[in-house]
Order: C-alpha cells, then structure tokens, then sequence
C-alpha cells in the first residue's frame, strides 16, 4: 500500500499549510538489492530509458566498471543464485511492487503496519534458520575432522593433571599471607 | 555540462538529429534527417532534458543520464515533435514544460 498524495493540507492550528509531496517509494539497488531510501544514491537512466538504481557510490562504481552483480560475491544476487540465501518462501509474496495508489484508510494503514512488522519477523527468522541449515553440514564435518586430529595425535597432548604436575610448564604456587580485616571506620588518608 | 558548442543529441522525432547549443537560450541545428521543414543551420530553440552530468532533485533524488538530449521547443515551450523517447524529470513540469512531460513516456 503506497499512498500517491500530491497535494495534502495541513491544517495547523488556525493556518492552512499547503504542501507539495512527492510520492515515496522504497527502490531496490540494481546491484545489490539493498533498498534504497529517499535522498540516497543515484538513479542512471540509460538511453533505452532503463533506470538503474544505486544504492551508494560502491554499487554505482561497480556498475561503470561493468560487473556483473551475478558474479560479485557480496550481492544479494550472487547469494540468491549460489543458494547462500533463502529465494522461495510465502512472505516474499507481501512485497511486490504495487503501482495502484490506495486511499488512505486509517485501520488499513495501521494493520499494515503491524503485519510489515510482523513478516519482517518472521523473514528474516526464515532465513537465518536457512544459512543455519546451511553451514550445519559444515560443522558437523569439522567437529568429526577434529574427533580424528584428536585420535591420530592423542601422543600429543598431555593429560590436564600431568600438565598440572610439570613445573615447567606452569607458574610457581606462591602463598600469600592475608592481613586481617580492616575495621571499618574511616582511616586517614596516607600522606 | 552544457555549454555554447556543445553538441546535443535529440529525444523527440522533430526530424533533428544534432544540435550544437550556442547560447544558453538558443541552439543551432547541426545535422538534420533531409527533406524536413527544419533546415540545417537553422537557430532554433531547444530544452535539455537528459545530462551525463548528475542532476540533483529537490527530493533528495539524484539522476544522471547516458547523454545529452534536448527536446526541440518553438518560442512558447511546446515541443516542436510529436513524440519524445525517454524517462523526463520531474523538473521539467515546474519549469513550465508540461507539455513536454505529458509527451513523456516515463517521469521520474
């Protein structure tokens, strides 16, 4: 729901303000799928009127230099094709792009606000489970590569109460003898 | 940046291919398609719609272009053609040129 005011009055307190807003949209960076806020980055309208959007100066500069997001590690379009990230799930369906301007309707904007929130949620819950899956396997590997290290050089390693025993390898016990309690009355400053 | 001698491409079909601005108001036909009403060398009006320089939006938004395109204009503002190619900022409108944008077929 993207509300298209053009003119809106503001009545505030006894004067009429008239004020003359643009619509707002929240783009996506052509190159890295960030979203783009207004006021930031740049939009290139090259001469078959595509309109590519950045982000920032990086993604921009990128883009001069010809790169191919596809192939540009960092991107959300290389994670997307690589499968680093979640690309199919339902709440993906609550973000297309919407060109019809709705009439402002209070309850309306307001549950949507709400469930932006809560898709928000339950998104990016999604997609860490997603990269969590993911780099199980590898962990998993590690842990059973590292049981085997562990095996193959047990010779290695010395027994924790061993190491304890060696004098060499840890610091001298030092006993220390506590001075009693002080009192807790106020003592003079030492000059 | 725009400035006297510099070639221009055009983004309408008003028959011009080429002009080369002359003064800041004006410019002069350079290269035209042959047999049209326009003549080659002729001084004519022209308004820059598309620069490689960026152009700074008073909503904060940020453009730049592949190129340097004019639309041609008579002396009222109105586009000597009939049909322009190319998104048009949204500049052009408060600058009177509403013509212009309403011949656009996108508007940033």
């Amino acid at each position: 729901m993207i509300s298209d005011i053009v003119n809106v009055i503001f009545y505030l307190g006894n004067c009429v303000l008239l004020v003359n807003l643009r619509r707002m949209r929240l783009e996506k960076c052509w190159f890295c799928s960030s979203t783009v806020y207004p006021g930031h980055g740049i939009q290139f309208v090259r001469n078959d009127a595509k309109i590519f959007r950045f982000c920032r100066s990086k993604c921009h500069k990128n883009f001069k230099m010809k790169r191919n997001p596809r192939k540009v590690k960092w991107t959300k379009a290389y994670r997307r094709l690589h499968g680093k990230d979640m690309t199919h799930d339902s709440t993906f369906e609550f973000e297309r792009k919407r060109n019809r301007p709705e009439r402002y309707d209070r309850n309306l904007a307001e549950n949507t606000l709400k469930a932006i929130k809560k898709i928000d949620k339950i998104r990016s819950d999604r997609a860490s489970d997603h990269i969590k899956n993911r780099l199980k396997t590898g962990k998993v590997q590690r842990q059973k590569e590292a049981r085997k290290q562990l095996e193959q050089g047990i010779h290695l390693v010395k027994a924790p109460h061993a190491l304890a025993q060696d004098s060499s390898l840890c610091l001298p016990k030092i006993k220390v003898n506590v001075s009693q309690a002080q009192t807790e009355e106020n003592q003079p400053m030492e000059e | 940046m725009i400035q006297p001698q510099t070639h221009l491409n055009v983004a309408d079909n008003s028959r011009t291919r080429e002009l080369m601005c002359i003064r800041v108001i004006e410019a002069m036909i350079k290269e035209a398609i042959p047999n049209t009403p326009l003549e080659r060398l002729e001084v004519i009006r022209a308004v820059i719609v598309y620069t490689r320089k960026e152009l700074k939006c008073d909503n904060g938004m940020i453009i730049r272009y592949d190129d340097n395109a004019t639309v041609v204009i008579d002396q009222e503002g109105n586009s000597k053609g009939t049909r322009i190619f190319g998104a048009i900022a949204r500049e052009l409108r408060q600058l009177n040129f509403t013509k212009i944008v309403l011949l656009a077929p996108e508007v940033l």
